[in-house]
């Protein structure tokens, strides 16, 4: 792939054409096909997209937490300076729970059912710090359940997860994942089993932490309102690849892909009218079908012979914006 | 797909009939409709709407607030403990005890998981044909209908043999509202359609619901915790809060100006992409309590920013506020988003 910044700083962590493939009873499926990225240091990326585009799976590659029947992984996973692709399950144990932290969609099967928070808590921290007593692991448990904004701590430390709410619980595995004091947070959609206020509730926490935590925090959603308001960066994925990425103001306020496009057409904004709603025709691409052309293409108006005649490069535009589109320009 | 349905004109959209007629005597009348489960459990409390025909009624509010008991009401699948429930100008329950077919080809419902709801070894041709043997229908002229409406559809013929695991998400869904139309309701509750469907696709889903609206009469329950889409396709909205329906207005009133706290705290929690419409959330504190144990006085007044001293002890009734507009508060109108 072309254009790596050179302005900017090093990212934290720097992926480059990485592919990932499993067996399926109907073949081989093209679950990553080639994904380039920057994870900025300090910064917030949300990478937006449907069911299917990789999202969760791109994350699963970071923490290299992998599908069992999974043939291929290439490409590579920079992680300040380190590739992780190669690190045997030994050593990538070390980067699980010490520089790269997760925070679950559910809560509940995230949580052990047998373990109280506390014991949740005191094990990440044993686990951070080796030489930690019992006691002081308590005391910093203790307040990270109070900054994340949990009642009664001292009670909830005893709690066992179905005790707690729905939001409870995210709190405690924000508060695990704080504890670990990761370089790199995963959030894959955190807020899409809570409720709209309480929901409201986390993004406003997790606003708020992102200026105590000095690391960067990866937030996977497909809801484009959240990514905009929490997010610096964003990154699209259809189909196992980025059509764009770039600064997250710049993007949704003049999306350059196709894809990107027709996705915030299709959104439904509170100060819409009335009138057609807008939908994308057709169906998302076949994850066994080869890689051969524009995955988009199928269902893109723009398309031309050429995008069904191979694979757009994600090209650097200038101004952090890449596009994986031959048409960018005209759409600028 | 056969596209050669109409634009349907934004402004009548919006109105509906609730506005243009409102002496048509209502499709559904709920008045003080309680659910009691165990003795203990009020899933719905002291609950009064009315559904006007033709009309698509949104119903919003968050995991626990009786939403889906409300709909489990309406088509007759959980009786209510107490209050009195009509559809068509008729008791459920006598409808239920008399000819409980005839009621439940008047209300279908369209449930959230397409694929789920379609029994996995039946062809969806068994699965479309199976009400018109269960109602005993005429057999000729219902699947005439049914083949006219697989075209409406955009189904395409071969889809009668396939299985559900052989079709797409798209063709299910459309399976689904197939089945619910063969029967000619006159009241479809949507529990939920566009839930866990990506937004490429919801408009598709919401653009044929309104279609088939005006083509076939239709009246909708329209269940979401989008809130975007109710506000969209909606002509009126109840908004419900453990077991009540704490307001219920015009649509575009309640969106413009709840009056409710809740509503106002629910509906401001809905983030814009564009940072310019981007305005300030009410972030409630707390979470919802358990209906087993529910807050003294109004419900909702533990997560309330704006309660007196009153809220704690004196349940508000839903009393009108204005034409058409009714909310469950002593103090309307005293939690302002815009401030």
């Amino acid at each position: 792939m072309t254009g790596v910044a050179t302005s900017s700083p090093p990212a934290l962590v720097e992926i480059r054409d990485l592919v990932l493939e499993a067996a399926t009873p109907r073949g081989t499926a093209h679950i990553l096909r080639g994904v380039s990225l920057d994870i900025g240091r300090g910064r917030i990326l949300g990478v937006v997209g449907e069911s299917g585009s990789g999202k969760s799976s791109l994350a699963s590659c970071l923490l290299k937490l992998l599908p069992s029947n999974m043939t291929r992984l290439t490409g590579s996973v920079r992680f300040d300076g380190t590739d992780l692709l190669p690190l045997p399950e030994g050593q990538m144990r070390e980067w699980r729970g010490q520089r790269i932290a997760m925070i679950f969609q559910d809560p509940m099967t995230a949580l052990n059912p047998l373990f109280t928070v506390a014991t949740h808590l005191v094990d990440v921290l044993r686990r951070r710090h080796g030489d930690i007593t019992r006691a002081q692991a308590l005391e910093r448990a203790r307040a990270a359940l109070v900054s994340v904004g949990i009642a009664d701590a001292d009670l909830r430390l005893q709690a066992y997860p179905h005790e707690l709410s729905g939001g409870m619980r995210q709190r405690v595995m924000i508060a695990m994942a704080l504890l670990v004091e990761p370089d790199l947070l995963l959030a894959d959609e955190p807020t899409t089993a809570l409720d709209a206020t309480v929901e409201a509730q986390i993004v406003d926490l997790l606003d708020q932490l992102r200026r105590k935590l000095s690391g960067s925090i990866v937030f996977i959603s497909h809801h484009l309102g959240l990514v905009a308001q929490l997010c610096d960066d964003v990154c699209v994925m259809y189909g196992g690849t980025v059509v764009e990425t770039g600064p997250v103001d710049e993007v949704l306020a003049a999306p350059l892909h196709p894809y990107t496009r027709a996705l915030l057409a299709c959104e439904i904004e509170a100060h819409d009218e009335g009138g057609r709603l807008v939908s994308i025709p057709g169906e998302v691409q076949d994850p066994v079908a080869p890689h051969v052309a524009c995955v988009f293409a199928p269902r893109c108006s723009h398309a031309l012979d050429a995008c069904r005649a191979g694979v757009p490069a994600l090209r650097d535009l200038g101004g952090m914006r890449k596009v994986a589109c031959i048409r960018a320009e005209e759409f600028a | 797909m056969t596209a050669a349905t109409p634009v349907s004109d934004p402004v009548s959209m919006y109105r509906g009939p609730s506005a243009l007629a409102p002496a048509t005597p209502p499709l559904v009348s709920m008045r003080g409709v309680s659910v009691v489960f165990g003795g203990a459990v009020r899933a719905l409390d002291d609950v009064s709407l009315e559904i006007v025909r033709g009309d698509i009624v949104g119903l919003v509010g968050e995991s626990g607030s009786g939403k889906t008991t409300l709909c489990r009401v309406l088509v007759g699948l959980t009786q209510a403990s107490g209050g009195t429930v009509d559809v068509d100008g008729t008791p459920v329950a006598s409808q239920l005890t008399g000819d409980a077919l005839a009621f439940r080809r008047k209300v279908q419902m369209l449930l959230q998981d397409a694929v789920a709801s379609l029994s996995p070894r039946m062809t969806i041709g068994r699965a479309l044909r199976e009400p018109i043997t269960i109602h005993d229908l005429p057999q000729g002229e219902a699947l005439q209908r049914l083949d006219q409406i697989l075209r409406r559809l955009g189904l395409p013929a071969d889809v009668l043999q396939k299985f559900p695991h052989q079709i797409s998400g798209g063709q299910a869904r459309r399976v689904g509202v197939a089945r619910a139309l063969v029967m000619q309701p006159q009241l479809i509750v949507a529990d939920e359609p566009t839930a866990g469907l990506d937004v490429s696709v919801q408009g598709e889903l919401l653009n044929l619901l309104l279609d088939l609206q005006q083509e076939f009469g239709l009246t909708y329950l329209l269940v979401s915790h989008n809130l975007n889409v109710i506000r969209r396709v909606s002509q009126r909205t109840a908004v419900m809060y453990l077991g009540q329906i704490v307001e219920e207005a015009p649509t575009r009133q309640l969106f413009d100006k709840p009056a409710h706290p809740y509503a106002a705290a629910l509906l401001s929690t809905n983030p814009a992409i564009d940072p310019q419409r981007r305005h300030r959330r009410i972030v409630l504190q707390g979470e919802i309590p358990s209906v087993v144990n529910p807050p003294s006085g109004c419900r909702f007044h533990t997560r309330c920013p704006v309660a007196q001293s009153r809220c704690s002890t004196d349940a508000p009734a839903l009393a009108e506020i204005g034409p058409g507009r009714q909310v469950r508060c002593h103090f309307p109108y005293s939690l302002d988003p815009q401030r």
